[in-house]
């Protein structure tokens, strides 16, 4: 309650349009250049509260470190708790997570074959714990860690040296030279050696980098979106100098949720196609 | 006319001309997977997880222009 009031204050003492407004008092005090709008959370808050202290000050650099930590923290306590006790016959919290699990799994395969079966761990993970990051950000006091292009870029560089070091291990050192210059298998193939190789360098390259900006790019969207029109909402009802607004933004975190899901499910799904896109194939 | 507001007229623009663009190639796919959906019920998982990543790969490119936007967005004010 205590930090939307500060908000109504700063709209009213300042004068300035309030969208503007809207990004963190945090950010404003650190002299760092304007973002886009977004929320406070419970980092923000602490930092506004003790911005001399040290801790307070460590906690605002490392912020989406702290709330990537704390997710992996809750999922780790959660799997704990549920297969602490495994029953042959599952119920409750051990028999969502297996479903979880089984889903992932039957996913994972139908795509890969029965070898996907070895990257489900990592794949299914990665499923997970994007879509908590996700959703992370529409609990009140929370952020989103995957709104930080640093958070996407981890997990894609992550994803792009598996895949490599998958390549070079299913094909073999030269298979995988071989994969790079197109499989070249008669003389048209080996002319267009020298085209190919850095046609496919760049489409490896590219990989990472549209996976990151692509989760980076929409989470990112939805979060802005949901702090311009919360601050929106704050504003109409800024005359009444309440701590009051309007849920004006209600509808656009359905479509945040959404969109949360979806990009959890494509960064999976993509993750996993190149992984197949690496496996030895057949003459095609 | 200041870089500031070639900036501000033009940013915008190019934002909605990716979202134009993509929403057109979304709205593409989207009919013909729902044909291919109708034709063969049975088929729609399958289907329907080709259309979400094409949908990504589609998506991005309008991404690609919101997140230019939030780099140029600094550079105004």
């Amino acid at each position: 309650m205590r930090f939307l009031l500060d908000i109504v204050n700063t709209a009213e003492a300042g004068g300035v349009p309030f969208l503007v407004n809207l990004v963190s008092a945090a950010e404003e005090g650190a002299g760092h250049p304007k973002g886009p709008p977004e929320l406070p959370n419970i980092v923000t808050v602490i930092y506004d509260q003790f911005s001399s202290a040290g801790f307070a000050q460590f906690l605002h650099h490392w912020e989406n470190v702290f709330f990537s930590l704390l997710i992996a923290l809750f999922l780790g306590t959660l799997c704990h708790f549920a297969s602490r006790k495994p029953q042959l016959v599952p119920k409750g919290l051990q028999n969502f997570l297996e479903m979880i699990v089984e889903g992932l799994s039957n996913f994972v395969c139908g795509i890969l074959g029965e070898e996907g079966k070895k990257y489900v761990p990592f794949l299914g993970t990665l499923f997970i714990y994007i879509l908590c990051m996700n959703l992370f950000g529409l609990v009140p006091g929370m952020k989103s860690p995957s709104s930080s292009i640093n958070t996407t870029a981890a997990l894609a560089i992550t994803v792009f040296a598996y895949v490599q070091y998958t390549g070079i291990r299913k094909l073999g050192v030269l298979g995988y030279l071989d994969h790079f210059a197109g499989r070249p298998r008669d003389l048209v193939g080996i002319m267009l050696v020298p085209l190919m190789f850095p046609l496919h360098i760049i489409s490896e390259l590219a990989k990472p980098l549209s996976l990151s900006l692509r989760l980076f790019g929409n989470i990112m969207g939805e979060d802005v979106l949901i702090a311009v029109f919360v601050g929106l909402g704050v504003s109409i009802l800024a005359f009444t100098n309440l701590p009051l607004g309007v849920p004006i933004h209600f509808p656009f975190v359905f479509l945040a949720m959404l969109t949360s899901a979806v990009q959890a499910l494509v960064f999976a799904a993509l993750s996993t196609i190149y992984f197949l896109m690496m496996f030895p194939h057949e003459e095609h | 006319m200041t870089f500031q507001t070639a900036l501000g007229l033009s940013v915008p623009l190019a934002v909605s001309i990716a979202a134009f663009a993509s929403a057109l190639g979304l709205g593409k796919m989207g009919a013909a997977a729902m044909e291919a959906i109708g034709r063969q019920p049975e088929a729609a998982p399958k289907i329907q997880l080709a259309m979400i990543i094409g949908f990504a790969f589609i998506e991005a490119l309008t991404i690609y222009a919101l997140v230019t936007m939030f780099v140029l967005q600094t550079k105004i004010s």
